[in-house]
C-alpha cells in the first residue's frame, strides 16, 4: 500500500507540473497569434480606448450631479470593465466558435494534450490580452483625464480584473457553445452584453433606469464588476460584497454550463 | 505482436446497435484496411479505439492498452488522421507542426517531420495559403508529430483527384516503410487493393470476412470467371453448350462462372476440341476481384 502511494504522488505531480507547463506554452502560442493578426489586436484595443476619450471630452465632466465624485473616477474603472467584456466575452467566444467550426479543436482533442491545458490556455492569453487593454485604459486615464487609481483601490483592481476575466471568459465559453456558427457568435454576443453594459451605466455614469429594471441590472455580472473596479479609483456608496457574489454567482453559472454543454466540434 | 486487438466489440446507441460483436486484430507494421459502405460502423470503431467513445460490451485493446481507461496515454502513442479539420487561421507550417510536437513527450524531430511529408519547402508558408494536396500534407505531419507507432487514416483520399492520391498513397507506403502501424478506413476498392496488408469488410455492424486481399475475395464465394470469343457457329445456333457448365453469351463474348477453374477449363477445352473449334479465342481466366468479393457482399451479388 505504501509502495502504491509512493508511486501514485510523484506521478500525479508530474501530471500536474506537465498540465501547467502545456498551459504556459499554449498562452504563448496564443498570445503570438493574437498579435499577429494586426487587424484584430488592432479593434480589440480601438474599442474600449475610443469610447474611452470620446466618453471623457463629452458626456462625463466634473462632479457627477449631486455627489463629490469626479465623473473620471467613475467611467474609467466603467471602460476597463468593458475592455473585460471585450476581451473575455465577445472575442473569446468568438475566436472558440471560430476554431470549433474550423475543426480546430476536433483537431487537438487527438492529441495527448489536456483538455484543461488547453482551455486554461486560452484563458491565459485573454488575460494577458485584458491586462494589456486594462494598462492602455489606466494609462490614458492618468494621463488623459487625471484619473489615478487609489493605492488603497489596489485590491479591488487586481481582484475585478481576476474574477472579471474568469467570470466573461466562462461565459464566452459558453456564449460558444450557445452559437450554431462561427458567424453567428460575435452578433450574439454583441446583442447580450451591449444593452447590459448601457444600462449599467458603463458608457454614462448618470444613466437612470427604472427601479425594476436597475434591479434586474443589479443582478447582472456588467455592473457589478464595473462597481468593484470604481472602487478601485474612488470610494463609492454601495455594497461591494453583493457586486462580488453577484460575479462569483455568474462565474459558477458560467463554468457550470460550459462543462456541461462544451463541444469538441 | 498485436497492435490492435478488437473481440466481441459491441457498441449501441440506445436502442440502435451498431456494432454487433466484431473481431480482428491488426498486427504491428502492418497496413490494415476497415472497408466497408457508409453507416457501416468504420467511423464507431475507430472511435473506440482511438478512446474518444466508450463501447458498451467487448474487448478492445490498442498498444496492450484500454482506449476507454487510458486515452490520454493511448493518444500519446497514436496518430490521427481525421477528415476535413481545420488549422488556426494565423498559424505557418514549421510553427504548427512545433506546437503541435510541443503536446507530445517525444516527438518526433522537424525537420523530419517536414520531410517526411515533403513540406521543407513550405516551412514558413502561411497555413491558409497551401494548396489542398499541401493541407493533407501537412495533416499527416501533425498526426506524425508525436512519432506515433499507429496511426489512424479516416477515409484518406475521398475527394482527391488521381494525382493527388498517387501521392497519398506513396505517403502510406511510406509509413508502412518506416514500420508503423496503420489502420485505414474507406470505401474505395482499388485504395484497398493497392495498400492493404490485411483487410476487413464490415457491413451492417458486423465483420463479413478478413484476412488478405487475396483471401477476402476468395472467401466471399464469387465464381471465378473464364470468357473467350463465342465462335460462329455457336452464335448461329447450331451448337450447343456443354450442359455441365454454366456459360452465358452476350454481345459475343461467352462467359462460364464456376466454383472449380481447372475442371471448368479440362470441360471446356474437350468441348472445343470435340467440335473442332481449336484453341478458343481470347480465352482468358479472371480470378475473383475484390470488387466482385464486395458487391456479392454488400449488395447480395447483384453486378
Amino acid at each position: 500500500m505504501t509502495v502504491m502511494a509512493a508511486n501514485w504522488q510523484p506521478l500525479e505531480w508530474r501530471t500536474l507540473r506537465r498540465t501547467l507547463r502545456l498551459a504556459v506554452s499554449q498562452v504563448l502560442i496564443e498570445q503570438r497569434s493574437f498579435w499577429r493578426s494586426a487587424e484584430y489586436a488592432l479593434f480589440t484595443f480601438a474599442l474600449p480606448l475610443a469610447l474611452l476619450l470620446l466618453i471623457g471630452s463629452t458626456t462625463a465632466k466634473g462632479y457627477l450631479p449631486g455627489t463629490h465624485v469626479e465623473g473620471q473616477m467613475i467611467f474609467v474603472p466603467s471602460i476597463i470593465a468593458f475592455g473585460v467584456i471585450v476581451a473575455a466575452y465577445v472575442n473569446l467566444g468568438a475566436k472558440l466558435a471560430t476554431l470549433r467550426h474550423d475543426g480546430v479543436l476536433k483537431r487537438i482533442r487527438t492529441t495527448p494534450l489536456p483538455a484543461a491545458a488547453y482551455l486554461s490556455g486560452i484563458l491565459g492569453s485573454t488575460a494577458a490580452t485584458t491586462l494589456a487593454i486594462t494598462a492602455s485604459i489606466v494609462a490614458i486615464g492618468v494621463v488623459a483625464f487625471g484619473a489615478v487609481p487609489r493605492v488603497s483601490g489596489l485590491a479591488e483592481i487586481v481582484g475585478g480584473l481576476v474574477l472579471g476575466v474568469l467570470c466573461f471568459g466562462s461565459l464566452g465559453l459558453a456564449l460558444s457553445s450557445v452559437a450554431r456558427s462561427a458567424e453567428s457568435a460575435s452578433p450574439i454576443a454583441n446583442a447580450s452584453y451591449l444593452p447590459v453594459a448601457i444600462m449599467s451605466g458603463i458608457f454614462d455614469p448618470t444613466f437612470s433606469v427604472p427601479g425594476w429594471l436597475s434591479v434586474i441590472v443589479g443582478l447582472l455580472p456588467v455592473r457589478a464588476l464595473a462597481q468593484i473596479l470604481q472602487q478601485g479609483y474612488t470610494p463609492v456608496e454601495h455594497a461591494p460584497l453583493s457586486d462580488l457574489y453577484v460575479l462569483l454567482a455568474w462565474t459558477v453559472a458560467g463554468c457550470a454550463f460550459a462543462v456541461w454543454r462544451f463541444r469538441w466540434h | 505482436m498485436i497492435a490492435i486487438e478488437v473481440s466481441g466489440l459491441e457498441m449501441s446507441y440506445g436502442d440502435r446497435q451498431v456494432l454487433a460483436g466484431i473481431d480482428f486484430e491488426v498486427r504491428y507494421g502492418e497496413v490494415f484496411c476497415l472497408l466497408g459502405p457508409n453507416g457501416a460502423g468504420k467511423t464507431t470503431t475507430v472511435e473506440i479505439l482511438e478512446g474518444f467513445r466508450q463501447r458498451t460490451g467487448g474487448i478492445a485493446r490498442v498498444l496492450d492498452m484500454d482506449p476507454a481507461a487510458q486515452p490520454a496515454r493511448v493518444r500519446e502513442r497514436i496518430g490521427i488522421v481525421l477528415q476535413e479539420c481545420g488549422f488556426p487561421r494565423q498559424a505557418r507550417v514549421a510553427e504548427l507542426i512545433d506546437m503541435w510536437r510541443s503536446y507530445y513527450i517525444n516527438p518526433r524531430p522537424l525537420e523530419e517531420l517536414l520531410a517526411v511529408v515533403e513540406l521543407t519547402a513550405d516551412r514558413n508558408a502561411q497555413v491558409r495559403r497551401l494548396s489542398g494536396g499541401q493541407r493533407r500534407r501537412l495533416d499527416l505531419a501533425l498526426a506524425l508529430a508525436g512519432d506515433p507507432d499507429l496511426i489512424f487514416l479516416d477515409e484518406p483520399t475521398t475527394g482527391f483527384d488521381p494525382e493527388s492520391r498517387r501521392r497519398c498513397w506513396a505517403a502510406i507506403e511510406n509509413l508502412r516503410a518506416l514500420g508503423k502501424t496503420v489502420l485505414l478506413t474507406t470505401h474505395y476498392l482499388d485504395e484497398v487493393e493497392r495498400l492493404a496488408d490485411r483487410m476487413a469488410i464490415l457491413q451492417d455492424g458486423r465483420i463479413q470476412v478478413a484476412g488478405t486481399v487475396r483471401n477476402v475475395a476468395r472467401q466471399a464465394c464469387v465464381p471465378t470467371r473464364i470468357s473467350f470469343t463465342a465462335p460462329e457457329r455457336l452464335r448461329a445456333g447450331s451448337l450447343t453448350l456443354p450442359a455441365c457448365l454454366d456459360i452465358s453469351v452476350s454481345g459475343g463474348i461467352a462467359v462460364c462462372s464456376t466454383a472449380s477453374t481447372a475442371v471448368a477449363l479440362r470441360e471446356l477445352l474437350a468441348w472445343a476440341a470435340e467440335n473442332d473449334l481449336g484453341d478458343l479465342d481470347d480465352l482468358s481466366v479472371a480470378n475473383p476481384t475484390l470488387e466482385d468479393a464486395y458487391l456479392q457482399l454488400v449488395t447480395g451479388g447483384t453486378r
